[in-house]
């Protein structure tokens, strides 16, 4: 499989539950080994999409392709599925429970016995496989919950919220984990609140808000697109320059240091060029691109303006 | 079909595996060796005798009084009463409180004691410190007047709530005062006993080919086999809404789903756990019939005989089925209603009408083994929701002609389609929905759109 292979494509889907449409025609695709960013805030519909992905519910229209197939629960056991509200037996024993999902992707069992065995040793486990879910912690068994989405090798993992409930030393941890299964071309979708782990993990994004697609292609070009022209400024002098109203919309100051919004279409460029014409000192000139976080709040508060 | 035989068998595990399913399929059968066993135990160990001190004026009563509390007199009692208890399975709790008094029949030592020319007031002092000294445990007062109608028999005891020893006095003692008042009426007492002996009244069942057969024992087996198949639905039922509860709960329902159909989650769950079902019942029926023999064969070593229920294989096959037909049943309907539900406990609220619906079927059994003939008893055992008990326990009363247990497998075959079909469709909308118990308006509509 080569980079630009497709392995999800969203094409016009909807769905409506009664008078509420949870989905509106919606279309995306997800490229083979890449990480894919699935943004929005809560209720935007996120969750029945990724329900739609893995066969769980069925799109009213529009079609949803895996692997270039259509979805099926044939293609169930190539998805691995994390969802956002997950749990495991709360009185079984943590093998038996993973043996049981396992099976429930048809792996088979000597097969299933090794991997259990490679994933709790990896996650740092190893001296849990007997216990029952109640003796761990809320952060081990959210790790229990990745093994269980991984037994299988699935070449597409779902992962909704994958780090939620763990401490930022784990959520370091399983960064590294989904990092690695990057390296081994799986692809990662991964749905999430946190803008900042996305922005670290995602090759491409999609941010939808009131079922409906807001944004979306890799990280450059949204942060591109979405083009505020802020330079973070530490200089003595020019204060002349900076008065400019053709050039400077708005200056916030910091401690230190200056934010400055030029006007649209204003070159930055010029604006260190004038800055140094007028003899000011300049200890830092730094453009600055917007955060995945800005954009997700500016864009959500627009659209539900 | 691989997933749905993992299903199985996690379900199944998941039950059989536990300690209450050992402790509660161990248990029943010590439960039911207990009821045989322990009578025949505590009818061998007896309380202490009572002494007890008679005063009796008249000269009349005492006399008799003793003869029928004697030791052989109360044994023979105690037989007799063990025997009725054995065949009267249906008796009512006053009847087998006596029969449990007369089976334990309390010794009574008499002692002496000389009242002559004392007065009443001295005679109730003198023997109430007898008692007080623990020279005495009871003494009893006859009147003058023992026959006039409000004569008063006066019973001190220090054993005041020995019911058994009262009870055995009191009837000793009226068999004694009736006796004196036949024989003052010049009636010969020898032979008013003889005349007024019971029949002896023996009951034969005829079946549909005319044989005799002993009906006895076949009612007591009909009787537990209701009893073992009203409890298992019970307790499988629910332990099929647990189950789904806690799936649907603990959200692993959605990463289930997203490995599996959900119609093959659910039937994998009704077939596992209906599998821990029959275990449990075999086990049950097994471990009952090695202890109807242990039991026959004891009791006829005391004297006692009791037939053994003519029980085939047909007639187990037949009980395994409805078994299977009555979990099937109950066991959509729990599933259903686990799916609606947020909680165990919600869900508990929700089985009471199932619950009552099998109990009502339960109560039903009593009119067939009754009656296993009569229109009820027909309508009852084809009916679905209700054959499943009252069918086996017609089986065994008295096997109805083959068509109508084809008839009645049919309809409850059938019920159970449209209840797997109804469960089926809110178990896939219902497992995904969090936060609230789906009202029957909601219900209803995710069964007209899945």
């Amino acid at each position: 499989m080569t980079e630009q292979n497709t392995t999800l494509k969203v094409e016009n889907v909807s769905k409506r539950y009664g008078d509420f449409t949870a989905v509106d025609n919606l279309s995306f695709s997800v490229k083979s080994g890449r990480v894919f960013g699935f943004l929005g805030p809560n209720g935007a519909g996120k969750t029945t999409t990724i329900r739609m992905i893995v066969g769980i519910t069925f799109p009213d229209t529009g079609k949803i392709e895996l692997f270039n197939q259509q979805v099926s629960t044939e293609l169930q056991n190539r998805i691995g599925y994390l969802p956002e509200e997950r749990g495991l037996y709360k009185k079984m024993k943590i093998q038996d429970q993973l043996r049981y999902f396992a099976a429930l992707k048809n792996v088979p069992q000597a097969e299933a016995d090794r991997r259990i065995d490679f994933w709790l040793d990896r996650m740092r486990l190893a001296d849990w496989k007997k216990k029952k879910t109640t003796d761990l912690s809320k952060g081990m068994q959210q790790k229990i919950q990745f093994i269980s989405t991984v037994l299988h090798d699935p070449d597409l993992l779902i992962l909704d919220e994958p780090f939620s409930g763990l401490d930022p030393v784990n959520v370091e941890f399983m960064i590294e984990v989904v990092a690695e299964l990057k390296a081994r071309h799986k692809t990662i979708i991964f749905s999430t609140h946190l803008m900042e782990t996305a922005e670290r993990l995602c090759d491409d994004i999609i941010l939808i808000n009131k079922s409906r697609k807001i944004v979306g292609g890799s990280i450059r070009e949204v942060k591109s697109s979405f083009g505020k022209n802020l330079i973070s400024l530490r200089c003595e002098g020019g204060e002349t320059v900076l008065l400019d109203k053709n050039l400077v919309n708005k200056i916030v100051e910091h401690a230190d240091e200056k934010e400055i919004e030029l006007t649209e279409n204003a070159d930055p460029q010029n604006l260190l060029r004038r800055l140094i014409e007028s003899g000011a000192t300049i200890t830092k000139f730094e453009q600055v691109e917007p955060s995945l976080n800005d954009i997700f709040i500016e864009k959500v508060k627009e659209t539900n303006a | 079909m691989r997933k749905f035989l993992a299903v199985v068998k996690h379900e199944y595990k998941k039950i059989v595996l536990k300690w209450a399913f050992l402790i509660g399929t161990l248990l029943f059968p010590i439960i039911a060796a207990g009821f045989a066993i322990v009578p025949a135990i505590i009818f061998s160990i007896k309380g202490e005798p009572t002494r007890i001190a008679v005063v009796d004026p008249t000269g009349k009563i005492a006399t008799r009084l003793k003869e029928n509390l004697s030791a052989e007199r109360i044994r023979e009692k105690a037989r007799q009463a063990t025997k009725d208890a054995v065949t009267d399975v249906t008796a009512s709790q006053e009847e087998k409180m006596q029969r449990g008094v007369e089976q334990l029949g309390e010794n009574f030592v008499f002692v002496d004691y000389s009242e002559d020319g004392k007065s009443l007031e001295q005679i109730r002092r003198e023997l109430s410190a007898k008692i007080t000294a623990k020279e005495l445990d009871a003494y009893l007062l006859i009147p003058r007047d023992f026959d006039s109608p409000e004569a008063k028999y006066e019973f001190f005891s220090r054993k005041a709530g020995d019911f058994v020893g009262e009870r055995t006095l009191r009837d000793a003692l009226n068999e004694a005062v009736r006796s004196q008042r036949l024989a003052d009426a010049q009636i010969d007492e020898s032979k008013l006993k003889t005349l007024s002996r019971n029949v002896t009244f023996e009951t034969k069942g005829v079946d549909e080919k005319g044989n005799e057969k002993d009906t006895d024992s076949s009612f007591i087996a009909a009787f537990i086999i209701g009893l073992m198949i009203y409890i298992t639905l019970a307790i499988y039922g629910q332990a099929i809404m647990s189950a789904v509860v806690e799936e649907k709960e603990t959200r692993i329902a959605e990463i289930l789903f997203s490995s599996a159909k959900p119609f093959e989650l659910m039937m994998g769950k009704l077939v596992g756990v209906g599998l821990a079902g029959l275990t449990q019942l075999a086990i049950w029926i097994i471990s009952a019939l090695i202890l109807v023999g242990v039991g026959v064969a004891q009791m006829s070593a005391a004297g006692i005989s009791i037939s053994i229920p003519n029980i085939t294989p047909l007639m187990i096959a037949y009980f395994f089925i409805f078994f299977l037909l009555g979990f099937f049943i109950y066991a959509s309907i729990f599933a259903l209603i686990g799916a609606m539900v947020t909680s165990v406990q919600e869900g508990g609220q929700f089985s009471f009408p199932p619950i009552m619906i099998l109990l009502i079927g339960f109560y039903f059994s009593f009119a067939v083994i009754r009656d296993p003939n009569s229109q009820l008893s027909f309508w009852v055992s084809i009916a679905p929701f209700f054959a499943p008990i009252t069918m086996p326990v017609r089986i065994l009363s008295e096997t109805p002609p083959f068509w109508q247990i084809g008839l009645s497998i049919l309809i409850n075959g059938l019920a159970i389609a449209a209840l797997v079909w109804l469960a089926a469709r809110v178990y896939r909308v219902g497992m995904l929905m969090y936060g609230k118990r789906a009202t029957i308006p909601e219900v209803w509509k995710w069964i007209r759109q899945a």
